[in-house]
């Protein structure tokens, strides 16, 4: 009887399944989005291959939102501590003309020192100070090629040498060109400190501790597994107030589909009441309808979700969208409770109908 | 609570003991409120029908026909006076043990069949089966729509089927589950008079072969003659029984 419900009433399910789907869809790419951009961020300051950084004072996790930038002579004395191979500068700048791009401002002799260098697709070093490396999935998300003009903070910048991705950032200029548009001499917002073998990391925190009191250190590993959006309070709010949003409308629709339903098929519920039928089966019917068309919609959900990180990284290379089993499961979870929730007051009702008034409705 | 015809009318009794009646009332009363007016439907019906008994119940519209066959099928309770169907005192049964009882005892037949559209034939008589929690019986199914004739119709939707065939259906869907006691309310209401005498014809051999006990409520003089008893009401009253 449920199945010839769903199947007979066309349209209702498939608006049904198609709400559902969207609120488990919303909720996959959004967490999917907000993880694989963090992600995604952290793997590329992995990428550098240092083994610690260096910030200033009350620093950001986010690399672009430190605080006042410190002398890039600092450098110079951690490069003096025991157990230090290499240590590179990066002024960080935002870019906002295009999308929200983080700049990184690098010092290429000690760049190469710490990361190995790039691997060029195309192109090579910065030949002036308005040259710019840019890496091939933001190349390709602009169509970008070797030589062509990139207006970046106000200035023209010409791109000399299109990079392979996961090295830092997505954009490099040279310092002192990051420095000059900063109206600033010398400065830089971290540094990458490669040790001469990744054992020493923690001796190499300790001394650089101690010779830059107050300065924030951590090693990259740390830095990495503080870059979930569980460790970010704003984010993990962000993230919870639109998977409430999408689950209240999931729940709207099954609640507003069923209570439209048991009022329409008012006749049907005297009749099976006249048969015999307990509450609790009449319940079950409205229930297990609702449960059936949500897990539908669960399954679109996830098809929604998998078209639409595709959809979304072929139109948008430079986006990371981590799909899991894991928020695949809470997404179908919370749609499926948020259904049943939703369905709970018309299954009532239903049930609660007298069977001589539901007979006679009209 | 089962209850003896001994313990509601002691001076009856005797004659009882051989075969218990099937319904039993005793001044029943029911009163519905439409806002403040108090409206009675029932004005003090007593009346006794034996099992295996087929019996019309006639009058004009609105002397209580319907809300007796209601009273008598579980669906409401009377505002006064006792009802015993199949030895169940209604007064004493709680709202869950009324529904069970309908499940187990009672099968309803509607003037407008009343079956769900987007179930074929098969799917009516079927529910009546799950609901009741017995399971799918294929010899009880085959031998009510062999009775009923409707073999060659069970994979057809109510709108692929005559109004007779659907009444013939929803006969089915009230037998299939072999209840004490078969309700009709106005079941040729909606044919016309081949297709009542079809229904009426199957109903009384239901009656016969099944040993089916009916209570039918008409407006139909002719369909009552097929009943072995008529009982007729005037406002809320039995003014012949």
């Amino acid at each position: 009887m449920i199945l010839q419900n769903i199947w007979h009433r066309p349209i209702r399910t498939v608006v049904c399944v198609l709400a559902v789907g969207i609120e488990v869809g919303m909720v996959m790419l959004v967490v999917g989005l907000t993880h694989g951009m963090l992600h995604d961020s952290a793997t590329r300051v992995e990428g550098v291959g240092a083994d610690i950084m260096v910030q200033p004072p009350n620093s950001s996790y986010f690399l672009g939102l430190t605080s006042a930038p410190m002398p890039v002579a600092i450098a110079n004395r951690l490069q003096q501590l025991p157990h230090v191979r290499a240590v590179t500068p990066v002024l960080f700048q935002f870019e906002s003309a295009h999308g929200l791009s983080l700049i990184w401002g690098i010092d290429m002799k000690t760049w190469n020192q710490v990361t190995g260098g790039f691997v060029y697709r195309e192109g090579g070093p910065f030949q002036g100070p308005y040259d710019v490396l840019v890496d091939d999935w933001y190349a390709r998300a602009e169509k970008i090629k070797v030589g062509d003009p990139v207006n970046l903070l106000n200035h023209v910048f010409k791109v000399s040498g299109i990079v392979m991705h996961g090295k830092g950032g997505r954009l490099f200029i040279p310092l002192t060109t990051a420095d000059n548009l900063a109206e600033q001499e010398d400065r830089a917002s971290a540094f990458f400190i490669k040790c001469t073998d990744p054992g020493y990391t923690q001796a190499v925190i300790q001394s650089a501790e101690t010779l830059l009191p107050k300065y924030t250190v951590r090693s990259v590993q740390e830095y990495m597994s503080m870059m979930t959006s569980n460790d970010i309070p704003a984010m993990t709010d962000f993230n919870a107030v639109l998977i409430a949003v999408a689950v209240i409308i999931g729940f709207l629709i099954i609640f507003l589909s069923m209570y439209t339903t048991v009022t329409e098929r008012t006749r049907e519920v005297g009749i099976l009441k006249s048969l015999g039928a307990s509450k609790g089966y009449i319940m079950e019917v409205v229930l297990k309808e609702a449960w059936l068309l949500s897990a539908l919609g669960v399954v679109t959900g996830y098809l929604i979700a998998w078209l639409g990180r595709k959809v979304m990284v072929t139109v948008f290379p430079t986006l990371t969208v981590e799909l899991t089993v894991q928020w695949a499961l809470i997404a179908g979870v919370l749609a499926l409770a948020g259904a049943l929730l939703g369905a709970l007051y018309p299954a009532l009702r239903a049930a609660r109908l007298d069977p001589i008034e539901a007979l006679a409705y009209e | 609570m089962r209850i003896t015809a001994l313990q509601i009318a002691p001076t009856e009794a005797a004659s009882e003991l051989a075969m218990e009646p099937i319904i039993l009332t005793d001044s029943l009363e029911k009163v519905y409120r439409v806002g403040k007016v108090k409206v009675p439907a029932l004005r003090g019906v007593t009346l006794t029908i034996d099992q295996g008994e087929f019996v019309a119940v006639v009058g004009p519209s609105g002397c209580g026909k319907s809300t007796l066959l209601h009273i008598l099928g579980g669906l409401t309770r009377p505002t006064a006076g006792r009802v015993l169907v199949d030895g169940n005192d209604f007064c004493c049964m709680k709202d869950a043990e009324m529904t069970r009882f309908r499940r187990d005892k009672i099968g309803f037949v509607f003037q407008r069949y009343n079956l769900l559209p987007t179930l074929s034939a098969r799917q009516n008589i079927a529910l009546a089966q799950e609901i009741a929690g017995n399971g799918f019986n294929p010899h009880r199914f085959e031998r009510v729509t062999k009775l009923l004739g409707i073999e060659g119709k069970l994979n057809s939707r109510p709108f692929a089927l005559s109004g007779g065939e659907q009444q013939r259906v929803a006969i089915a869907r009230a037998v299939i589950c072999e209840p004490k006691l078969l309700l009709a309310d106005e079941p040729t209401g909606n044919l016309d008079s081949e297709n009542s005498q079809v229904v009426l014809s199957m109903l009384r051999q239901l009656n016969e072969e099944l040993r089916q006990s009916v209570v039918m409520i008409t407006h139909n003089p002719e369909a009552a003659a097929f009943a072995d008893r008529i009982v007729r009401m005037r406002d809320g009253r039995i003014v012949s029984n």
